[in-house]
């Protein structure tokens, strides 16, 4: 599971003023739960995906993955992480296997259980096709399941997808999305930032709205309906951001 | 760090540089094709071109006012020549319209003889040849008749001799004969040694380069690099592998290198040398000179490494590549220049330091204590810069640096955009290029006019200029105000101190990088005012650098820089202040005394304390200069135009109570 409690992160600005990107956030992601973040281009998104995935340090605040601190045990929180994002790349010279295999060795995994656990992945993402052709060849679609098989190889416990569809035709989208509700019952904790409304409808168990890195409303689709009275997830949040923006002045 | 996970992230980068179409063609073809192709193929063409020139036929004209049996004989032998044909007179061309027939190339040679008689009475043969220089035909002509008229003139000679019945024997009184001692491999070293540490240096930075450039920054571009970031390998392991990675590529370019090229050697010696046994390969110098570049390649793959690092795409790590590239051209150079021995002085400073042992190695002539300083001062180098590639590659900064970072908008109308870093580094290039170029020719044709208007017109003027034309106000900008009274006696009493420490310090360098006698002349002249009075000397030394100079350097530049820091702010803009002084082995005296100008500057937030403070350093070297010698008191600091070392501790001591002082009247440190 996944422990965010008053993560801040803030960037120092060219007029020397501070920017909170990310700002006393804090949430809770469980096992066998998909939790999305959502929030505008801008909002902190993937600011806190990279400080959940240690890339960034936080400034304040902390986060615990499978129990694993972020600032005292930042590699035990990467080999428990699977981390896919739509701009992540591909080393386009190697083969589907190769990479794969490549990452397989960095995350630990044994050599005798990298071929089984290969072949599993080339089951489940229909990947016989062009496992061992360079990435160079491949389509879009296809290399998005060999990034998604790079970013499970080493089976984690907690998967971080950050804007994953982004830039992807509708077909690649939809498998990507099936691919997040198996994890689900895998029984893997997910975490998912988007700025798409309906696709945080239809996959979340749970929604984190944050607007300018502070934490907006916390709870399930049906519990914000209850709140506010309204039935559109786009009314919902603008509903909350005037509210915190009423706040503030 | 693991071990393990080093060699996994070593062993896919390697895949996938071998299967980089770029980096098999630079790093492995090319030099197995290059030097054959260069080195036969342009002297076998050479040696095809040289025989083709001498069996050209040759047109010349000989114009002979003489007429008479020895000229005859002369013309006759002339035309005796193989290959040299010579031009029928005729009767309506003069000898300059034959002169203007050689101009285009329809003859190679005229010849003009006409004769004189000698104080002995026996007559002269005057013979001018005409010929063209920049025409190898021509002067081809020209050695041929220069062999000839030697062959005549001798018989002519010993006819002379023979009717006076002199032997011939009487001219030679002297022979002399020449043997060169260095045996055929040291010959071979000493021109292959010339060239051959260019030839290593530039190959392997342009190897390491085009690998080093993908490796980080490439997987910037590519969007592959969070991917790793996030996996279970540490940053040390990543970097490591990577670094391993640029090392062995380059290794196996620098030995097909040396191999292709020892063979392309070994291919012209033989084509050459009529005795081939004795023609050998200083195999062992080549086996040395390799073991010599391993630390050469660390150390490059280091600094591109970090480069690497820092840039965010391939595009700006070449870019930031070239100025490295540049300079170890320019200094793997040194090589060729005659009189540049390694010493203790010069083995310290990197690619020079190769340069210059490896042709001592390929002339079986070098040094072992030096050849371990070079190594030893590489080696720590190289941590150096393997440590700050690490450092970068965990700053987060600098791996996420956004597109608008090193954006070049920095041209606007308000004054905070004026005063901005990126803007005032490219206005201290210009003026470095204008002083270079336009003060350097202005101070060749008098020193002195020359010096006053770089002050005036590079120096001063752009600043006052620039900052009216952005509306800045020049009070403030160039902290032109008053300060303590007090201030102002300090700068007077640390003058001659920190004189003693600065001409200490550049007393040193001397010692170990002797300075030319032609460059401590033009020194000496400059400060003894040998055409000038004394005021005016220190007008043109003192005064105007003193204004001028902390206009540009305290107030403009420095204004700019402290908003990174007041003390990397006083720093960098005495580095700028030394480098600015076009002499390398006077830079690190002068940036010490920028940083002190500097600190005079922020601290009393005044630009008159440190105008004062460098007025009073150049003037006291000029009164120095003139007056030591005369003074009884100052032979007991100055012997023999040195500083005496014991002033040190003094100095400093003074220096100390100086700037404890400087604390205790200014007690803050900001603007």
């Amino acid at each position: 599971m996944i422990e965010v409690r008053n993560l801040t992160k803030t960037f120092l600005q060219k007029n020397g003023e501070e920017l909170f990107a990310v700002n006393d956030l804090s949430f809770k992601a469980h096992k066998r739960e998909i939790v999305v973040l959502l929030g505008v281009n801008g909002a902190g998104k993937t600011t806190t995906m990279r400080m959940l995935s240690t890339v960034l340090q936080p400034t304040s605040g902390t986060a615990t993955l499978e129990g694993f601190d972020l600032k005292k045990n930042p590699r035990d929180v990467r080999a428990n992480l699977g981390f896919l994002s739509s701009d992540t790349g591909l080393y386009a010279r190697l083969t589907a296997r190769e990479i794969i295999t490549y990452f397989a060795r960095l995350y630990d995994v044994e050599d005798y259980a990298i071929e089984t656990r290969i072949s599993n992945l080339t089951k489940l993402l229909d990947m016989h096709d062009f496992l061992d052709k360079k990435i160079d060849l491949l389509s879009t679609g296809m290399k998005q399941k060999v990034s998604i098989a790079r970013s499970i190889i080493h089976d984690p416990p907690v998967m971080i997808f950050d804007e994953p569809t982004a830039g992807l035709d509708i077909l690649t989208a939809k498998n990507i999305v099936s691919f997040i509700n198996q994890c689900k019952e895998e029984g893997k904790c997910v975490l998912f930032s988007t700025h798409i409304m309906r696709e945080a409808e239809r996959i979340a168990d749970k929604i984190v709205m944050i607007h300018r890195g502070k934490l907006l409303a916390e709870g399930s689709w049906e519990d914000f309906m209850t709140e506010t009275g309204l039935h559109d997830l786009d009314d919902i949040f603008i509903h909350y951001v005037n509210k915190i923006d009423g706040e503030d002045e | 760090m693991n071990l393990k996970k080093i060699i996994v992230i070593y062993k896919k980068e390697l895949l996938d540089l071998v299967r980089d179409k770029r980096t098999v063609v630079t790093s492995f073809i090319l030099p197995v094709i290059l030097y054959p192709l260069l080195m036969i193929g342009f002297s076998s063409m050479m040696a095809r071109q040289e025989t083709k020139l001498e069996q050209q036929q040759i047109v010349i004209y000989i114009n002979d006012e003489v007429q008479d049996r020895d000229t005859d004989a002369l013309k006759r032998s002339l035309s005796e020549l193989e290959t040299i044909q010579i031009m029928e007179e005729k009767p309506n061309f003069d000898n300059i319209t034959y002169i203007n027939l050689l101009k285009g190339k329809t003859i190679q040679a005229v010849v003009n003889i006409r004769d004189s008689l000698s104080s002995t009475g026996y007559r002269i043969l005057d013979i001018t040849c005409y010929y063209d220089e920049t025409s190898e035909k021509s002067s081809v002509a020209y050695r041929k008749i220069n062999d000839k008229l030697y062959e005549i003139e001798e018989e002519l000679v010993s006819e002379r001799l023979n009717e006076i019945k002199i032997n011939n024997e009487i001219l030679n009184a002297i022979e002399l004969k020449k043997e060169n001692i260095a045996p055929p491999e040291q010959m071979v070293g000493f021109i292959v040694g010339k060239f051959l540490p260019y030839l290593l240096i530039i190959l392997t930075i342009s190897g390491a380069s085009v690998i080093a450039s993908d490796l980080i920054a490439g997987e910037k571009e590519r969007g592959t690099l969070e991917t790793i970031l996030i996996s279970a390998a540490r940053r040390n392991e990543l970097v490591i592998g990577k670094y391993l990675t640029i090392i062995t590529i380059s290794i196996i370019t620098v030995l097909l290198n040396l191999f292709s090229m020892y063979l392309s050697f070994q291919h012209i010696f033989m084509q050459m040398g009529s005795q081939i046994n004795e023609f050998h390969l200083p195999v062992w110098n080549f086996a040395l000179i390799l073991l010599l570049m391993l630390p050469l390649i660390t150390f490059f793959s280091a600094i591109l490494l970090s480069i690497s690092s820092y840039s965010r795409n391939i595009k700006e790590a070449q870019s930031y590549q070239m100025p490295l590239i540049f300079g170890a051209i320019m200094l793997s150079m040194v090589s060729f220049l005659p009189g540049f021995e390694l010493n203790f002085g010069f083995a310290l400073i990197p690619i020079v330091n190769f340069s210059l042992l490896m042709r001592d190695i390929m002339l079986n002539n070098f040094n072992p204590y030096l050849f371990f300083v070079v190594i030893g001062s590489t080696v720590i180098l190289d941590i150096v810069t393997v440590y700050i590639s690490i450092k970068l590659f965990h700053s987060e900064k600098i791996l996420f640096r956004t597109a608008e970072d090193k954006s070049l908008k920095f041209w606007g109308k308000n004054k905070r955009n004026i005063l901005n870093t990126q803007f005032v580094i490219v206005y201290y290039v210009i003026i470095l290029i204008a002083l270079y170029y336009l003060g350097g020719s202005w101070q060749m044709k008098d020193i002195f006019s020359g010096l006053i208007k770089t002050q005036i017109f590079i120096i001063i003027l752009p600043v006052i200029l620039i900052l009216r034309i952005s509306k800045t106000d020049l009070r403030s900008a160039l902290k032109l105000h008053n300060t303590k009274p007090i201030n102002y006696l300090m700068v007077f009493i640390a003058a001659l101190p920190l004189l003693l420490l600065s001409g200490i310090i550049a007393q040193l360098i001397n010692m170990i990088f002797p300075v030319s006698k032609a460059y401590l002349e033009t020194m000496k002249d400059l400060v003894t005012m040998q055409q000038h009075g004394l005021l005016f000397t220190i007008f043109v030394v003192g005064v105007l650098p003193g204004i001028c100079e902390e206009v540009m350097f305290r107030g403009f530049i420095l204004s700019s820089f402290r908003k990174k820091g007041v003390w990397a702010g006083i720093v960098v803009t005495a580095v700028l202040f030394g480098a600015f002084h076009l002499d390398p082995f006077r830079m690190l005296p002068v940036t010490l005394l920028g940083i002190w100008l500097g600190y005079l500057a922020i601290k009393t937030r005044s630009l008159y304390v440190p105008i004062l403070a460098h007025f009073l350093h150049n003037s006291l070297t000029v009164l120095i200069s003139n007056y030591s010698d005369r003074l009884a008191w100052m032979s007991f600091i100055f012997k023999d135009e040195n500083i005496a070392y014991w002033t040190v501790i003094p100095a400093l001591v003074i220096l100390y109570f100086v700037i404890a002082g400087f604390h205790k009247v200014n007690p803050e440190m900001v603007d």
